[in-house]
């Protein structure tokens, strides 16, 4: 018998389901009853950072090749007895995965079939089959997405970054690996992972739409097969909290100037909380959206652009930064300005005004963004993976106080530890 | 599901609305359409990013968007796309639903004023648009243009459009030449703003938790004060046939090459046929299940991306993929040998399920996104009859076999467009 926890918000006005489910595996469902679709996302704590680590069932820590995560979540499309995609085709549902830095997620939307829908996730992701032909296959399939990766501006110029910031942390390399690391990746290592990192204590299920948690949790019962509980500890070099360099710069064929820059924080074991995190949103919203002081300045100056300037917190296991990017003729100069407003607002202190100003923006993007399935459904997975709750979020950005939010920024957006990554036009 | 209600504003000026409390948002647009020309194509596509960035009221940039981050972070955007022969310049206002406000706001009837005051009434001085923001939209255009070169994939399908429909209006961009932005002057742009508002076949739409009446009454009385006359007419030129094929090919210091082939369809919006296109399109290269997919990517292992677009406004068929320079002809001979095989009936009714299963899935997933509406409702502008998405999927569900050979057999091969890198083959 499963216990399904009811996890509600008034100030949404939604409600959602938890549950532990016996076989290890923990599921939400957040119904939306009169949505027309569905989408599921079955997800695995695994990502690319994970190329190095050590289960209660390994003697020794195993080292695997850079890329094998986002490999292995191609060769599970297919099985034995035929490939995922052509059973999805006699449902209807649009399906794909996605593998990042900290997780690898299986998906799929649909209006019809649901339930049959799900039945094939549940069953294709819990049956691996890997042999030396299949793997072979996919080299040349992966091989082009990596090169196309390698043309694309704005993967390169945060990759760049990310290898001026970090020393040793595996977030530097590129998701998908190289073209060398994955030629090392063999149908045992294929399933070293997976027996590893599939197990359903690592894994989550959530489904936002049009979806009953009776039914859902009915197919659960059917289809997943129990995991011995298993411990997997991740095992990271060192990393100094210092950047390995302060600018990095690469040119390829691209008609305007574009940069990252990176204030590197120190990230050991602790994840930020989901305060932390809201504190994060709306100082950044405060010091350099659009109605910023900042970037009216930066604007004025032909220095950046709408439709490009953007940032974000980059924040997962091991590694922490505020990120600023977009185009500009002249980088060096946008990020001694954004240093200059840090170090300002710490000095001076925060306008109160701005600071409500900005938590109203905060608060509202976060209630939009409740209309879409996906992205419920692929933000349950992720805060399942760092602990938080949805709805204890959108609390944690509505009773922010300027005071917490200026004792944030004593430790953010430390000029000391930023990097700037600019990727040039050719000459 | 919520039906489309339609109403008219005056001779020329659509009002569309549907009205759903499921969001938690509302999203409301003005759409301004004209026939694409070289002469004024750069001349208009600047008016919305003009118009988007000041009032009367919020003559100030910055002053404009702390308005709106008070108004929980609503957003005013500006847009220019093609449609068909035609220019499409879009401004829209998006925000949460009333009952979010933490304090009682009127957020729709806020945007609905904003949205009306940006367009009707900017801040003109001396009868013209104030000159900073004149300069500043030039120059962010410009950047907009030139970044459109930095994703090769985008670039690489703009340049085979341009070569295919070089001497039809579609072959001209949808911001203009860089040179005509370059040129411009404030002063044609007030007139250029008047023929905007009282000669453009005009498309409102509002969408989402809102009443929609007090909208339509705002626009209105807007447009009462205009010199309103019957809207210009926007026709699309529609070249059945494609007369020898033309093969273009640029070098460029790049890892992947890219490969894109254009082909005549025959059939177009308010062309009865266009749903027997449409699924032929999918079945062809729109799916995980498509012959393009299965052949060109999976078997032959060739590329990681291998689809066909139709664009029904035009009646043009797209076929993009990413591959190693030495496979190009390769890959070219496949994707042609596919469609042959269309051509030829050579398909089963699996193949003609999965791509009505698809589309259905797609068509009935759109009404769960306002963005979706809008874009869906949009793309019928030009039909004899507009469609929800749901009766458009039914259409598609009733296309037979014989329907899909013939709309293959109608197909032309008009332009095969390469960008070659000049790097070393690698791997």
């Amino acid at each position: 018998m499963n216990v399904i926890k009811e996890i509600k918000s008034d100030r949404i006005g939604d409600r959602y389901y938890e549950v532990d489910h016996p076989s290890g595996l923990k599921i939400f469902v957040y119904p939306k009853e009169n949505n027309n679709s569905t989408y599921a996302v079955f997800g695995t704590r695994y990502g690319s950072i994970d190329t190095c680590f050590q289960s209660t069932e390994d003697r020794e820590p195993n080292k695997v090749p850079a890329g094998i995560a986002h490999y292995l979540e191609h060769k599970l499309f297919e099985s034995e007895d035929g490939d995922a995609f052509a059973r999805y085709a006699k449902t209807g549902a649009s399906a794909n995965a996605y593998t990042s830095f900290d997780k690898t997620c299986y998906l799929f939307s649909c209006t019809e079939n649901v339930y049959e829908s799900l039945e094939i996730l549940l069953d294709f992701v819990q049956s691996p089959y890997f042999t030396e032909q299949t793997v072979k296959k996919e080299q040349g399939i992966i091989g082009q997405e990596i090169r196309m990766y390698d043309d694309d501006p704005q993967w390169r110029v945060m990759f760049n970054l990310l290898r001026a910031m970090y020393h040793t942390h595996p977030v530097k390399i590129d998701i998908a690996g190289t073209v060398e690391s994955i030629a090392e990746i063999t149908p045992e290592l294929l399933y070293k992972c997976y027996h590893t990192f599939y197990n359903l204590n690592n894994m989550v299920l959530c489904v936002a739409g049009n979806a009953d948690v009776n039914k859902v949790l009915a197919l659960c019962d059917k289809m997943l097969k129990p995991s011995k509980p298993l411990a997997i500890d991740r095992i990271f070099e060192d990393e100094p909290d210092e950047i390995v360099q302060s600018r990095i710069e690469q040119k390829l064929p691209v008609s305007t100037t574009i940069f990252e820059l990176g204030f590197k924080e120190k990230a050991g074991k602790r994840r930020a909380s989901a305060e932390e995190i809201a504190q994060t949103e709306i100082l950044l919203e405060l010091m350099a959206s659009d109605s910023s002081p900042l970037f009216r300045r930066l604007l004025d100056a032909e220095l950046i652009n709408q439709s490009t300037f953007a940032y974000e917190y980059f924040e997962g296991p091991g590694y922490a930064s505020v990120i600023f990017s977009g185009e500009s003729k002249d980088p060096d100069a946008v990020a001694e300005e954004i240093k200059k407003e840090a170090e300002k607002l710490r000095t001076q202190g925060l306008d109160p005004d701005a600071f409500e100003r900005s938590k109203k923006a905060v608060y509202g993007r976060l209630v939009s963004s409740f209309n879409s399935v996906d992205n419920l459904a692929n933000t349950m997975a992720s805060l399942a993976f760092t602990g938080h709750e949805l709805f204890h979020y959108v609390d944690s950005v509505s009773q922010a106080d300027i005071g917490s939010v200026q004792a944030r920024l004593n430790a953010q957006l430390l000029a000391d530890s930023s990097a700037l990554s600019v990727i040039k036009p050719m000459d | 599901m919520l039906g489309i209600e339609q109403r008219s504003v005056c001779e020329g000026v659509n009002f569309r609305s549907v009205k759903d409390t499921r969001f938690k948002t509302v999203r409301m647009s003005v759409n301004f359409l004209l026939p694409i020309q070289k002469q004024t194509a750069a001349s208009n596509a600047i008016l919305p990013f003009l118009l988007s960035r000041a009032s009367r009221e919020y003559p100030d940039f910055t002053k404009l968007g702390q308005r709106l981050a008070k108004l929980y972070g609503a957003e005013l955007n500006a847009d220019v796309q093609k449609l068909g022969d035609a220019q499409l310049l879009s401004l829209s206002a998006a925000g949460i639903a009333d009952r979010y406000a933490l304090h009682g706001e009127h957020i729709a009837a806020e945007l609905s004023k904003l949205l009306c005051s940006i367009i009707f009434d900017p801040p003109f001085e001396d009868g013209l648009f104030p000159k900073e923001g004149f300069e500043q939209e030039r120059r962010q255009t410009i950047e907009l243009i030139d970044s459109e070169f930095n994703d090769k994939r985008i670039y690489a399908r703009q340049r085979c459009e341009e070569i295919m429909c070089g001497d039809e209006p579609y072959g001209i961009k949808r911001y203009g030449s860089r040179e005509d932005i370059q040129n411009l002057k404030r002063e044609e742009l007030t007139e250029a703003w008047r023929f905007l508002i009282n000669n453009a076949k005009t498309e409102i739409m509002v969408l989402g938790d809102c009443d929609p009446a007090p909208v339509y009454e705002g626009f209105c009385e807007a447009f009462q004060k205009l010199n309103k006359k019957a809207a210009v007419d926007c026709p699309t030129k529609i070249r059945k046939q494609a007369d020898q094929v033309k093969n273009v090919t640029d070098k460029m210091d790049i890892a992947q090459s890219k490969l894109v082939m254009g082909f005549r369809t025959q059939t177009a919006i308010p062309d009865e046929r266009v749903e027997a296109t449409t699924l032929m399109t999918a079945l062809y290269g729109g799916t995980p299940n498509s012959k393009l997919f299965l052949n060109v990517r999976e078997k032959l292992s060739l590329c990681y991306y291998c689809s066909s677009l139709y664009n029904a406004m035009k009646g043009i068929m797209l076929v993009q993929s990413g591959v190693e320079t030495k496979n190009i002809e390769k890959a070219r001979e496949e994707i042609l040998t596919q469609l042959d095989k269309i051509k030829k009936g050579e398909f089963d009714d699996g193949e003609i399920d999965a791509a009505k299963l698809s589309m259905s899935n797609s068509y009935h997933t759109l009404s769960d996104s306002l963005g979706g509406l809008e874009a869906w409702y949009l793309s019928q502008t030009f039909s004899n009859q507009i469609k929800r998405p749901e009766e458009a999927a039914a259409i598609i569900n009733s296309v037979t076999r014989q329907e899909i050979i013939d709309a293959a057999n109608r197909v032309t091969l008009d332009t095969v467009y390469r960008l070659e890198g000049n790097g070393e083959e690698q791997i």
